[in-house]
């Protein structure tokens, strides 16, 4: 029982943190948004680092690394509101298909050279696909309705959803960032506004909301990672309490914010209406509630499936 | 990242198991808050004790088992899971015990911690006074030197325990003309010493838990200091740092609670409403989420981490918590909320739970003073007020 990270896996996520950090500001999200949110130097950038292949096979060419190191980069993804559909390609379809034995594909994916898409019963649309488009509220996401097979594989919607909640979980790291950082030089009445209770008290529940989110997120990911029978219900809650966490925090941000908040020309809202997205994308509220339920809960006909209580901690 | 317990640790789980369910006392105890509930809570300790279960973490030296914080874990979920009963001597082993192992010379150690560990010495906290709640640096209770003493003069109150404990610990100020977090000391006290007048406090509920304490020129050996003359502020940092961030609340507890809420629902079920059922569902993520963070903490500090401002986002999270869950059983109670006790004579827990965890966001900080730490040292907002 260790409820840490390796070495490797915290300077694999530094990594790729600090190269986001570098390649894709707030700069680039403008000029994504200006000129067509896509940009192929990114991807060979991120094809470079072998961020593509972390989760392959080594067979395949790829790191062979696990969901606990893929959501770690998935959370640096939220926190950059990286726009490329690395996520959706390499954490949650390269680990699909290769648990499936359908290998086929996964040295293109390595090499960067095919980007296969979830394509998934519970989602309307994907998320960066080719079909009839549709318009998102997050200028960077190329929704499109496609017309192609679609997976009900309760797999794939345990990947997506665990993956969405890692993003959320680095989105909201970084609107509090940003709202903290803005409290610290917008001054009112003589002083910064973030020496007012009133404006710290806010930050500081976003503070609380997000350290606690963020080990059911690793628990779910070890979790799923492993096999765990109950796996789908941790993947629930790290759903649930990672939306919970980057909503609040998003609306804490833009009222921190004031009418700067509210415009355009101010970088938060890039992540906050990529949290609005993923917070309903893989399962909304109510599937995710009702998973939980029906394990922890039952019904007067159906006894509970999850042993709870404080001797279960890890059931 | 490992989430499996060791054979090992399967074991120790299985014997503490064994242990509780042959001991556990046959009838809930009476409230520790009251002269009988509280003999029989210190029967309790000292039943513990025989096992040599007063607090695992401890040395051998001192009465305890010299095991490591996962275990003490592994300890406290199945505490927690058989239904015990509270801890009469936590202002002891989870808050000043830890002080004292940090702090304490190794007479001190001797003397106060195994008597401690047996559940032979009951410790109250007193930390507060009148005119020092939330500020706390703003302490005026005096203590004097004079030889190998020092005079303790002043009032503390919302001493927990001290109605009924035996020794008190507590910081006075010993440099009367300094200010603020300057010129403290930490002092450990006999509760029947000469001097001190203990008013019992009625609380919330009828009982009476704390105490204020009245110091009239109370004589202390110089040798019941902790620490040296004037740090006392540090070592109550680090107490209260014990107190908010891993061991004052251990998850169990809150597990524990949200399990006996999914029970509670299911009986209920019937009239219960949507907003309930999720409010439950919560409960469960919440405890969970408790507990694996309580994990993560505990495994930085055995790799040689420390435990700093993120103790208060520890207190925010359970103290409110642990009041959402009692208020969503209030709810699911109905009109049977109200009763102290229901038809067939039980206690109606939820009531009491629910009367005490509106306490949890005031004591050990309250946590508007928790907000303003994490703001202002975890995100690096600018400080509020003097001090």
């Amino acid at each position: 029982m260790d409820f840490r990270f390796t070495e490797d896996q915290l300077t694999l996520a530094e990594g790729v943190r600090d190269y986001l950090e570098g390649t894709h500001g707030p700069e680039v999200l403008r000029r994504l948004d200006e000129q067509g949110a896509r940009d192929p130097a990114i991807w060979q950038g991120l094809v470079e680092m072998g961020l593509p292949g972390l989760m392959v096979p080594e067979e395949q060419g790829g790191l062979g690394l696990g969901l606990v190191e893929a959501a770690m980069i998935a959370v640096e993804c939220g926190r950059a509101c990286l726009a490329e559909p690395l996520v959706d390609v390499a954490f949650v379809m390269a680990p699909w298909l290769a648990a499936k034995g359908e290998t086929g594909s996964l040295a293109a994916i390595v090499a960067g050279e095919e980007r296969p898409l979830p394509v998934h019963a519970i989602n309307p649309w994907v998320a960066d696909g080719e079909g009839e488009a549709l318009r998102s509220v997050d200028p960077l996401r190329q929704l499109a309705v496609v017309p192609a097979k679609v997976s009900d594989d309760p797999h794939l919607l345990d990947l997506g959803a665990l993956m969405s909640a890692a993003q959320l979980v680095g989105l909201a790291d970084a609107m509090l960032v940003q709202a903290t950082e803005y409290a610290k030089v917008r001054t009112q009445f003589g002083q910064p506004i973030g020496a007012f209770q009133a404006i710290k008290h806010q930050l500081a529940s976003c503070a609380v909301a997000i350290e606690f989110a963020k080990p059911v997120l690793w628990r779910a990911a070890k979790a799923l990672n492993d096999g765990v029978e109950s796996a789908p219900v941790h993947v629930s809650h790290t759903k649930l309490a990672a939306t919970d966490a980057a909503f609040l925090t998003a609306e804490t941000a833009i009222q921190v914010h004031g009418a700067m908040g509210y415009t355009y020309e101010v970088d938060l809202h890039f992540w906050m209406k990529r949290t609005w997205a993923l917070g309903g994308a893989w399962g909304d509220r109510a599937f995710h509630v009702a998973r939980i339920d029906r394990a922890v809960i039952g019904d007067a006909d159906r006894e509970p499936t999850l042993a709870i209580g404080p001797d279960h901690t890890f059931a | 990242m490992d989430l499996a317990y060791t054979p090992a640790q399967q074991a120790f789980r299985a014997e503490v198991r064994a242990w509780l369910k042959e001991h556990l006392p046959s009838q809930p105890l009476v409230t520790l808050e009251c002269r009988e509930g509280y003999d029989q809570h210190v029967e309790w300790e000292r039943t513990l004790a025989g096992g040599n279960w007063g607090m695992v973490t401890w040395p051998e030296a001192y009465g305890g088992r010299g095991l490591d914080l996962i275990e003490w874990l592994i300890f406290e979920e199945e505490y927690w899971a058989s239904g015990a009963p509270l801890r009469a001597n936590q202002n002891g082993i989870f808050l000043l015990g830890p002080t004292i192992m940090e702090f304490g010379t190794d007479e001190q150690k001797a003397l106060f911690l195994t008597p401690m560990a047996r559940g032979e010495v009951i410790w109250a906290q007193a930390w507060s006074e009148p005119g020092a709640g939330s500020d706390m640096a703003a302490i005026s209770s005096k203590a004097v030197r004079d030889g190998d003493h020092y005079v303790l003069t002043g009032q503390k109150t919302w001493s927990s325990r001290a109605a009924f404990a035996d020794w008190g610990f507590g910081i006075f100020r010993t440099d009367l003309e300094s200010e603020r977090h300057k010129g403290l000391t930490f002092i450990l006290f006999d509760l029947d010493s000469p001097g001190i007048t203990r008013r019992p406090i009625r609380q919330l509920h009828g009982e009476t838990g704390f105490a204020e304490l009245f110091f009239d020129e109370v004589r202390v050996p110089v040798a019941n200091r902790l620490a040296g003359e004037g740090e006392g502020w540090n070592v109550a940092m680090a107490t209260a740092g014990f107190e908010r961030g891993l061991m004052l609340r251990s998850p169990g507890r809150f597990q524990a609670t949200a399990k006996r809420l999914v029970e509670l629902y299911r009986q209920n079920a019937h009239r219960a409403s949507p907003a309930a059922r999720e409010a439950v569902a919560q409960a469960w993520g919440a405890a969970q989420a408790y507990a694996y963070n309580t994990y993560a903490v505990a495994a930085k500090i055995m790799a040689g981490g420390k435990i700093g401002a993120e103790a208060s986002l520890n207190k925010i999270f359970w103290s409110e918590l642990d009041r959402a869950m009692h208020r969503t059983g209030m709810q699911l109670l109905g009109a049977h909320a109200e009763l102290k006790r229901f038809a067939d004579g039980s206690q109606n827990d939820w009531l009491e739970g629910y009367m005490f965890s509106l306490s949890g966001p005031i004591y050990a900080g309250s946590n508007e003073v928790q907000r303003n730490i994490t703001a202002e040292r975890l995100l690096g907002l600018p400080r509020v007020g003097a001090g």
